[in-house]
């Protein structure tokens, strides 16, 4: 039997990779897969959470998230498309144009 | 499974309480649908039909307030909660959103784009803020929170034929997810804390508001509540600007267009706050963590902010972050607000300050003839004044309000909120927003300068300085747009007692 910890240390874990992997990838898709990552490791929480107390509010939570994440993705490819198409680049350290 | 809970939900969902919010809705696909069925000559008319309906909707929450025929108390099971401050929220956001799609009017017919989608998206941001400020439920705060950031992700990078505006709207997307996956985590850990059966005050519906407050009353040390309050806290002051979350306020405010930089100074700012209110409740358990941790960000907020604009030529980055520091003095109010009780009243009178001070900058700058408006720099103001004395006007009681100048607003603002902090006995804290309050007469006044007094230029760039459109050329509503601005400026300085009954009374 899994216990709840080791669920919450996995989510943890799937958190904190996707964190630093946003503060440390140059590639804007690689940046929007570990945001996805961050989102999936709550949803993993909600999820054992509500399992072991006994509760339903973190599975109808779950819900909503995953339908937040896809409006979010939808959005953010978009704009990620237009920006290649006028710079044909995604890398971050080469969209410097905002300035003092 | 039997339907008396259904029922009993379905008891709760007073649909009229939200109407103004439903109106918004509303409103906002009757646009898409009248852009369909009109003829091409007649959509310059959409955005007129889009200003009109929110000033019918604002008459109507107004009205509606002051006769006292709004209801106060919980609704949809717990998911809204209505309040006088809610029902100043809605205001907030109906008076900024009525004057962002008046800039929206003039700055995109500059340009060759669809117009439409823009006040669509600015209708329906504005209708989750409004949900927002009287959320009772995380469900509900996170849902109306992301609503409003897909929206503004969407806003950010509308100018898409232009780098600038593209690159604002990426790196605002990067941002605004991260900040708001790290609150979604918060609140997961909230909600694993609070339904925890072995522990007393637990509950099922633990996101509740009520129900997390008591259950963080009964185990004020529980070190997953403590995690998650951090993390919540952390999002939120994503949305305020506050220190060290403000990276990437610069940048955004300079690549978004003008219409939307001021609706990120204003409603994303006053959203921040309307949750934070209502988060100072849910904490006030865990106060001994969360007001030193809203004090030391209050502190480096207003230190950054006001330090980081010093060294700016940029006009929209000078807004921005000068609306970083007036994040760390609305913190203060928070942090007063623990013990004095009409500190929140404050806070509100602060934020509608703001809302007319930059609503008279923002009209000024957005009659300056430029085509691009990202590098709108302080030499582009001219000598603003003698070219067009109206707009200098403006432009003068705008900066002197938010710079805090009395008998304007800004100044009555500062105040009170600098009152409350002294009644809280919050010594430090109000050291260090006096000190930012001195240096930010620096900046403000370098905008005024450069906008009265001559500034010498090469003859060769005579020709390419960007001159300020005549008086004439700006339109009754133009007009209009910034006297109200200003008179409402001088009203709030001298006249602040209908303010304070509307809460109070």
């Amino acid at each position: 039997m899994i216990s709840l910890e080791q669920y919450i240390a996995v989510s943890s874990l799937l958190f904190a990779i996707g964190f630093f992997g946003v503060l440390f990838r140059k590639n804007t898709l690689v940046i929007y897969m570990c945001l996805e990552l961050m989102l999936n490791a709550a949803n993993l929480a909600l999820i054992a959470f509500s399992r072991y107390h006994g509760g339903m509010g973190g599975n109808l939570f779950v819900f909503f998230t995953i339908t937040v994440a896809a409006a979010e993705v939808a959005v953010g490819l978009a704009i990620i498309v237009a920006l290649f198409r006028k710079r044909q680049t995604v890398e971050v350290e080469e969209l410097n144009e905002l300035k003092n | 499974m039997s339907t008396e809970i259904f029922q009993k939900i379905a008891e709760t969902n007073t649909w009229s309480w939200i109407a103004p919010e439903l109106a918004m809705g509303v409103l906002a696909l009757s646009l898409l649908v009248l852009e369909v069925i009109l003829p091409k000559v007649a959509h310059g008319a959409i955005p007129r039909i889009a200003i009109l309906g929110q000033l019918v909707i604002l008459g109507y929450v107004v009205t509606g307030t002051c006769a006292g025929t709004f209801p106060a108390g919980e609704a949809f099971g717990g998911m809204l909660y209505f309040d006088g401050t809610g029902q100043l929220f809605r205001v907030f956001f109906l008076g900024a959103s009525i004057f962002v799609s008046y800039l929206g009017m003039v700055s995109l017919d500059k340009r060759l784009l669809p117009q439409v989608e823009y006040f669509h998206i600015l209708l329906v941001i504005t209708a989750a803020l409004m949900l927002l400020a009287q959320a009772n439920h995380f469900v509900m705060l996170f849902v109306a929170l992301e609503t409003a950031t897909v929206g503004f992700y969407i806003l950010v990078s509308y100018f898409r034929h232009t780098t600038v505006s593209l690159e604002a709207g990426l790196k605002y997307l990067i941002m605004g997810a991260l900040s708001s996956t790290i609150l979604l985590f918060g609140i997961v850990l909230l909600y694993g804390a609070g339904s925890n059966p072995a522990l007393a005050g637990s509950s099922q519906d633990s996101l509740n508001f009520g129900n997390l407050a008591g259950f963080l009353a009964a185990n004020p040390d529980d070190t997953l509540g403590l995690i998650g309050m951090i993390l919540v806290i952390s999002g939120v002051a994503f949305k305020i600007g506050a220190f060290p979350f403000q990276i990437w306020i610069p940048d955004v405010y300079q690549g978004a267009p003008l219409p939307t930089t001021a609706l990120l100074a204003v409603s994303s700012k006053a959203a921040g706050f309307a949750m934070l209110l209502s988060l100072s409740k849910v904490f006030s358990a865990l106060g001994d963590w969360f007001y030193p941790l809203l004090s030391a960000l209050a502190v480096l907020t207003i230190l950054f902010g006001n330090f980081a604009a010093l060294t700016q030529r940029n006009l929209k980055r000078v807004i921005g972050l000068s609306g970083v520091s007036h994040a760390g003095f609305l913190l203060i109010g928070v942090i007063a607000a623990r013990t004095v009780d009409w500190a929140s009243t404050a806070i509100l009178f602060y934020l509608f300050a703001y809302l007319l001070a930059s609503a008279a900058v923002f009209s000024v700058l957005v009659h300056l003839n430029k085509d691009d408006d990202s590098d709108l720099t302080l030499d582009d103001l001219g000598d603003l004044a003698k070219k067009n004395g109206f707009l200098g006007l403006g432009l003068a009681v705008g900066v002197g309000s938010l710079a805090g100048i009395p008998p304007l607003a800004g100044f009555i603002g500062k105040l009170l909120i600098f009152i409350a902090a002294f009644k809280a006995e919050l010594y430090g804290l109000l050291g260090v927003a006096i000190v930012g309050v001195v240096v930010s007469i620096y900046y403000y006044f370098g905008i005024l300068k450069s906008a009265f007094f001559d500034v010498w230029q090469f003859q060769a760039d005579e020709e390419e300085a960007p001159t300020a459109i005549p008086g004439s050329a700006l339109g009754f509503l133009g007009k209009l747009a910034i006297v109200i601005a200003i008179a409402g400026t001088l009203l709030l300085g001298f006249y602040q007692s209908p303010f304070s009954s509307w809460l109070v009374g």
